[in-house]
């Protein structure tokens, strides 16, 4: 793994998605074909309020510009200062780290579900499979959120060709109803060689792991936690996991298998 | 020329008087990714303990005001597998490994300095005397005839230098260092963190389960500044300093007010290549200063 170290990287590129997301290209950034979906960056907050790094999984890289994108929510200080941020800005970033998800084979039928701001190494995962040759019609894309302004980017999406589900809890787009509820109203889940990969809030997880584990579906989840130092040092990203003790999710994940960690 | 940056620390040489600070640098091999560990001058383990530990439940970090708080509870891998697992990584690695160990007991920190006083990569071992996380770190933190006993007591069975590591929670850290150094302490390493609290306004929780944590980072670099300072008038033995190193100026702060050699800890989670950065800084300093040796630094603070 190409490993940039502090590397300072200019935006060249800053486009807000309303409802307070943003898409960031930064770059250059040596090798981005090596990043794996699932992988993410750690940035630093160019301000001296702010100590911690924060993780930002990659939303798509371009080899030809060897940029990256990520796509982020303002929540705190943090992504708030971040979004202040213009084009030419320089920041400072490490990665990629962590593990990426593990790929499908030919003949499962992928059934990718992105909930909300996790809704970025979920479409660099179709993306990328698209581009080795799978079909895009074996992968149900499940997008969820509260209202139609939190399915960010979703023309982009749509261009992969995959079977794309909007789901809001308002009902302003697609299925009104939790992602969950619109998977079982879509999928057969009793189908063979189904496999889940998702990435979003803490109860949506918990939702899939619990969905696939009852249909003894397998699949992976790309879990978030608060990390400080993002290279498995600090041990302050920690999960539980069902076997007994905790992972460190930036070095033995973000990317999990379904049941692996207590959600 | 270039200056000698070549430390001795009871007669364990150190090529640069640059380490990184127990529970910042996990068994090492995870730095190893980001520079060449051979850069530093030592490393030195996270705290093992006799049995393995998962530490304490999540949350066990937070962010603070240029710092933060951490309250992991000594999660390791216990002295067997780290011993099998995670020493043999340095047998072919060129820099001072320093063992970090705590027990809850004396009997604890001498049973483990006995199992690892043979292991010829076993460099020194720092007495871990200063957790605040956990119960006994406490009570040797500010006892003085526990500390010298503690320290006594495992110089019998172990023939590697001993590091005792100070807490600074506590009322007069010089005296402990004294202890120490009766006790048979070849060096003394401080600051471990600050006793520190962070809660969180809305669900009206501490930020970390542990209910308060240990504080490190920049913001508690001046607390070690002057605690290096107090102890350096009162030991003969040589310090090492701890507490909030980032860049190559604060190195030379420390060495100022009396520290042979420093930690670089928290600075390492955010910008993981520090000790690099820090290591170049300190060889243009002495340079731009015409100093020959790093050793030209220690003690020379130019007190009012």
């Amino acid at each position: 793994m190409s490993l940039i170290k502090n590397a300072t990287i200019t935006i060249a590129k800053k486009k807000p998605l309303g409802r307070g997301y943003y898409r960031f290209t930064v770059g250059p950034f040596p090798k981005v074909s090596v990043i794996k979906p699932g992988q993410f960056i750690h940035l630093k907050i160019p301000d001296t309020n702010i100590y911690f790094r924060r993780a930002f999984s990659v939303y798509d890289i371009n080899p030809k510009t060897d940029t990256i994108e990520i796509i982020f929510k303002v929540f705190g200080r943090g992504t708030a200062l971040l979004a202040k941020l213009r084009d030419g800005d320089v920041v400072d970033i490490l990665g990629p780290l962590g593990n990426g998800f593990t790929l499908p084979r030919k003949d499962d039928t992928a059934v990718m579900v992105a909930g909300g701001i996790g809704m970025p190494p979920i479409y660099f995962l179709a993306k990328h499979l698209i581009e080795k040759g799978y079909n895009p019609d074996k992968i149900s894309y499940f997008y969820g959120g509260n209202t139609k302004d939190d399915l960010v980017d979703i023309a982009r999406i749509r261009k992969t060709g995959v079977k794309l589900f909007p789901a809001t809890l308002d009902g302003s787009s697609g299925f009104k109803g939790l992602v969950t509820e619109a998977i079982m109203n879509k999928i057969d889940l009793d189908a063979k060689n189904i496999r889940f990969f998702a990435c979003g809030p803490e109860g949506m997880l918990k939702a899939v792991d619990d969905l696939a584990r009852g249909h003894n579906i397998p699949g992976q989840l790309s879990l978030e936690a608060p990390m400080p130092c993002g290279i498995g040092v600090c041990l302050g990203c920690i999960r539980p996991l069902r076997e007994g003790g905790y992972t460190r999710v930036c070095r033995e994940g973000p990317v999990y298998n379904i049941g692996e960690v207590i959600l | 020329m270039t200056p000698n940056l070549a430390i001795d620390i009871a007669g364990v040489k150190f090529k640069n008087p640059i380490l990184t600070a127990s529970g910042t640098c996990g068994y090492g091999e995870e730095l190893a990714d980001i520079f060449p560990l051979k850069t530093l001058g030592g490393i030195v383990t996270k705290t093992i303990t006799l049995q393995p530990r998962d530490g304490h439940r999540p949350p066990r970090t937070a962010e603070t005001a240029s710092g933060m708080l951490n309250a992991i509870g000594l999660a390791n891998v216990g002295v067997d597998k780290y011993i099998t697992d995670k020493l043999p990584f340095f047998d072919k690695l060129d820099l001072v490994l320093v063992v970090n160990v705590a027990g809850w007991k004396i009997g604890d920190y001498v049973e483990l300095c006995a199992r690892l006083t043979d292991h010829p990569r076993v460099d020194m071992i720092e007495l871990n005397f200063s957790c605040p996380n956990v119960e006994l770190g406490m009570e040797l933190a500010g006892n003085a005839e526990l500390a010298e006993k503690a320290v006594r007591e495992v110089k019998k069975v172990c023939t590697k230098p001993i590091i005792a590591k100070l807490s600074p929670n506590v009322t007069d850290v010089p005296s402990i260092a004294k202890a120490c150094e009766a006790g048979g302490a070849d060096a003394v390493s401080l600051i471990n963190t600050l006793v520190g609290m962070a809660v969180d306004i809305e669900s009206w929780r501490p930020r970390l389960t542990n209910n308060t944590g240990g504080l490190s980072g920049p913001c508690i670099k001046p607390v070690a500044l002057a605690k290096v300072f107090q102890v350096s008038k009162a030991v003969k033995i040589p310090i090492i300093g701890v507490g909030g190193i980032s860049t190559y100026a604060d190195v030379v702060e420390f060495m100022l007010c009396g520290a042979s050699a420093v930690q670089v800890g928290t600075a390492l989670f955010v910008e993981p290549d520090a000790p690099v950065k820090i290591i170049k800084g300190l060889n243009k300093y002495l340079k731009d200063h015409k100093l020959t040796s790093v050793t030209d630094l220690i003690g020379k603070v130019r007190v009012w």
